[in-house]
């Protein structure tokens, strides 16, 4: 097998002097600095010739003390090796600009995208910067940069102005005071880049096409994304997409919070998969600690994981059929009720129900309750008798195959290109799972497959999930035979400031692969947390995905990819 | 012209006019009367036993313990609402949408026996317009339907709503031509186009003569009323609520009662068609024996509608033109195969 060191030494017999500084954290973990000048050729060997071709995402970072920023790449292989590479390119922090690795992974754009509006960091030969999370007016003033001071007047609510748009309708302004001026809210010069608007009424053709708006408020959507579709009749030819109506800008928030405090905001991200989103920050700062977790902390964790990964199928499965069902559907109201036995079975353990914030660095919160072996194994008994009864349901339905077979293709290899991840990757045969290629805690240990599919489409997207929760149940019944006891937090007293570090650290989210990507300064807060969520990813390959399809099999394919808006603001 | 008029003068010399408008008026508002109520209890049905379906609870306060009264505070709520036209919806024919639903079913409802009363040995049908060729005449006068559904697609001047009335277009047309066929092929059975006829004709239920028109009119009542599995003009996840989109309050329920007076005009429609209308034993207790018939087609409508409800509840939407294929590719053919059937066992019964 491919270890990190077998890589770094391909890449500098390669590249003879491109790699600047490097570090091998462990087989799994390579870091390297490489020349801004050679990341693009370094990047196309990797994943030529090194089978790196999983383009994970890319982080920005601003570092105000050495007056430079940084790009980071990470890049990971889907099952041919198990190293992540996180390359960092350095640019100084006047006129800060890289080159783009949009034309070399297709699905760099929207990575770059975010880096360009958050940081400045221009990409040169990237096909379109323009913004995607943020709204207009804030294109320009780098939020997330450290020197930017946010808004000292808290009034902003209280100054809003009508004032007419050239269309005739009325929008709402909001005039800057002086201090904000003075803070740097207002940007010094626009970028000029097309609206979203006018980007997508560019493409109309003829007279017989119209553009539909699915959202930002539609029955169709699980949170608020614009996914506006170009239509003739009753055929989608192109589809865009929106997002940012829900940014919360929860990666600079946590940096103006303690470690601990941010811990919460991991929650808010999506509500329905919190406890993953937990556990990818605290394994971060471990990974920096160098802190062990107790056995049976990590035992707890587990099983939590995967109730609360039972859970959010239930769940997304759920949601789904209202979409090609209508809200009358039976059994989306019996998967909410089964989703009610996890959902207490979880609160029992953590005393709340969605968000949990259970997950602490170097163990939990608190230990299992009495009796919650004997609980949880007879609700895993129902909710396996149940889920095998949606299978059949399914699989009986002519209805059913009739709408989602062959409906939203992915073949292995374009899945594999756009970087998409979890269900909706496994469905397509590409058995792709974090808890095999990044395994933590003690899934190593565990006996259980990675559920793929073979078509690819919307019904095997819903297969897949299914088929997860009885595999999740499997797991969870080893976990409560070999449990053992002994204490739930490490020995170590947890310091308020964490050493100065940083790591990436991966999970399966119920939705793919959730990566956290943690600096810390050596402060009592982090330096910089970048998440690499799944949906992110998801809702990338969503618009090409929509193209010649039907308006109802958009809605299918839409909603089986089980999608978190919440989660891709962030 | 001089024809009508003499014959509207003849006939007036004969009755007096005044007689024929009492009754009318009279009959006109029983009629009302009795298929909205009959529509706020299908309503009621409808949200019961759709929370039964789910393990949920329905209405259960207002009204004692089985919500019988909540669809009248919903039906309170809706007539007091603000009333709302969109700024940019073509008014005259927003407005006239609603209203030309509201009239397709009471002339379809007109001319439906709700069921029958017997005295003295024989049946008396309970219908306001006893007309020869009333099969034909329903079959028609639902058919106005669509007109009103595109009049509200198109007024509103919503993309939503446009496509909807396209949907519900493309749909309503593609299954009022196997259902027309399924009527003349019961018609043929009973040689009869008068449905009070065709139900007492029934020796054997059609449902059993004739097993495949049945289940191709129930497809096409399905359809017709645009319930699940054929509700694409109205997919709320696809296109908002369809050609609806844009009415609120009042206007928006007259298009809601209209739907459920269909449904329910349409259940009593089968029955009649299917199911042997009010055949049935007749119970022989005094009193009750009059009304028994009405026991009988009570009982049936009810069955009926249950079914109607439980398919919401159990299926999936298809897509429009799987649902137009599915009309004219395989309902069509069946359908004159069945007619086939009907002129062949039907010259055998006779």
């Amino acid at each position: 097998m491919t270890t990190a060191s077998d890589v770094l030494s391909a890449v500098q017999s390669a590249f003879p002097g491109a790699v600047l500084e490097s570090r091998v954290e462990s087989d799994r973990r390579l870091w390297a600095t490489i020349d801004s000048n050679s990341i693009v050729d370094v990047c196309k060997h990797l994943s030529e010739k090194l089978n790196f071709d999983h383009y994970s995402g890319a982080a920005g970072v601003d570092w105000i003390a050495r007056k430079e920023m940084e790009v980071v790449e990470i890049m990971a292989s889907h099952g041919a090796h198990q190293v992540v590479a996180m390359l960092k390119s350095k640019t100084p922090r006047e006129n800060p600009s890289v080159k783009s690795l949009a034309n070399l992974f297709w699905n760099a754009n929207w990575y770059e995208r975010e880096i360009w509006e958050m940081f400045g960091i221009n990409f040169e030969g990237h096909p379109g910067l323009y913004p995607l999370l943020l709204g207009d007016e804030l294109v320009g003033v780098w939020p997330w940069r450290k020197d930017f001071k946010g808004y000292p007047d808290l009034t902003t609510g209280q100054r809003a102005v009508e004032r007419p748009t050239s269309e005739g309708y009325t929008e709402y302004f909001i005039p800057p005071t002086p201090a904000e001026i003075e803070a740097g809210t207002v940007p010094k010069e626009k970028p000029k880049y097309p609206s979203f608007r006018e980007r997508e009424e560019k493409e109309i053709k003829s007279d017989s096409e119209m553009i539909m708006h699915m959202g930002p408020q539609h029955a169709m959507l699980p949170g608020p994304f614009l996914l506006d579709i170009l239509i003739e009749g009753e055929r989608v030819h192109k589809a865009f997409l929106d997002m940012g109506y829900i940014h919360k800008g929860i990666e600079k928030i946590m940096e103006n919070r303690t470690w601990l405090q941010g811990l919460t905001y991991t929650d808010r991200m999506c509500y329905v998969a919190s406890l993953s989103n937990n556990e990818c920050y605290c394994g971060a700062i471990e990974k920096i600690l160098g802190l062990e977790v107790p056995l049976r902390a990590q035992y707890i964790r587990v099983i939590l994981e995967e109730l609360s990964r039972i859970q959010s199928h239930l769940i997304g499965t759920g949601e789904f059929m209202t979409l090609i069902a209508g809200v009358g559907y039976a059994p989306w109201n019996f998967m909410i009720i089964d989703r009610e036995s996890i959902i207490s079975l979880i609160e029992s353990v953590t005393g709340a129900r969605l968000t949990h914030t259970f997950v602490r660095f170097g163990g939990v919160r608190n230990d299992l309750p009495e009796g919650f072996s004997d609980k949880c194994r007879s609700a895993l008994k129902y909710i396996e008798s149940r889920t095998k009864e949606y299978i059949e349901l399914f699989e009986q339905d002519p209805i059913y195959h009739m709408r989602m077979e062959n409906v939203g293709v992915l073949s292995p290899d374009r899945a594999k290109r756009v970087g998409i991840s979890g269900p909706p990757l496994r469905a397509t045969g590409v058995a792709y799972d974090m808890r095999k290629e990044d395994p933590i805690l003690v899934y190593p240990d565990l006996d259980f497959k990675v559920v793929t599919g073979t078509r690819g489409d919307s019904a095997d997207r819903i297969d897949v999930r299914l088929r997860e929760i009885l595999e999740s149940i499997h797991i969870i019944e080893q976990c409560l035979d070999r449990i053992p006891a002994g204490p739930i937090k490490t020995e170590t007293k947890v310091p308020k400031k964490i050493p100065a570090g940083e790591a990436y650290y991966r999970v399966e989210d119920p939705r793919g692969e959730m990566g956290m990507y943690v600096i810390s300064d050596g402060g009592d807060k982090p330096y910089r947390v970048k998440v690499r969520g799944p949906v992110y990813a998801t809702l990338q390959t969503l618009p090409p995905l929509l193209e010649g399809v039907y308006i109802a099999d958009a809605v299918a394919i839409a909603g089986s990819m089980d999608g978190c808006p919440s989660e891709a603001d962030r | 012209m001089d024809g009508i008029i003499e014959a509207i003068s003849s006939f007036a010399s004969q009755e007096p006019a005044i007689y024929y408008l009492i009754i009318g008026i009279i009959g006109a508002v029983v009629l009302s009367a009795v298929v909205n109520i009959g529509a706020m209890y299908v309503i009621w049905l409808e949200v019961k036993l759709l929370g039964d379906f789910s393990a949920r609870y329905g209405p259960n306060r207002v009204g004692g313990r089985w919500g019988l009264l909540q669809i009248v505070a919903d039906a309170i709520k809706l007539f007091t609402k603000e009333d709302s036209i969109p700024a940019s919806a073509d008014k005259p024919v927003y407005v006239w949408a609603p209203i030309v639903a509201s009239m397709a079913t009471m002339l379809v409802a007109a001319a439906i026996p709700f069921g029958a009363l017997y005295f003295n040995g024989k049946y008396y049908p309970l219908v306001v317009a006893n007309m020869d060729i009333s099969a034909f005449y329903v079959e028609a006068a639902l058919s106005l339907l669509v007109i009103a559904a595109f009049m509200a697609g198109y007024s509103s001047n919503n993309k939503y709503s446009l496509l909807g009335a396209f949907r519900g277009i493309a749909r309503m047309i593609s299954y009022e031509v196997p259902m027309g066929v399924c009527v003349i092929s019961v018609a043929i059975m009973a040689h009869s186009l008068n449905l009070a006829e065709i139900a007492q004709n029934q020796t054997l239920w059609y449902a059993f003569a004739q097993p495949l028109g049945f289940g191709i009119f129930i497809v096409a009542l399905i359809t017709d009323l645009g319930r699940i599995p054929f509700d694409q003009s109205e997919a709320e996840e696809e296109i908002i609520c369809g050609y609806t989109t844009e009415y609120g309050g009042i206007r928006w329920g007259l298009i809601l009662f209209q739907e459920y007076n269909n449904m329910l005009l349409g259940s009593i429609l089968l029955t009649l068609l299917f199911l042997g209308g009010w055949a049935g034993p007749i119970i022989p207790v005094p009193g009750l024996s009059i009304i028994s018939p009405l026991i009988w087609m009570f009982m049936k409508v009810v069955i009926v509608l249950w079914f109607l409800i439980w398919t919401r509840s159990a299926l999936l939407r298809l897509r429009i033109d799987q649902v137009t294929d599915l009309g004219w590719k395989v309902l069509l053919p069946l359908s004159i195969v069945n007619l086939a059937w009907a002129v062949v066992v039907g010259s055998y019964f006779a």
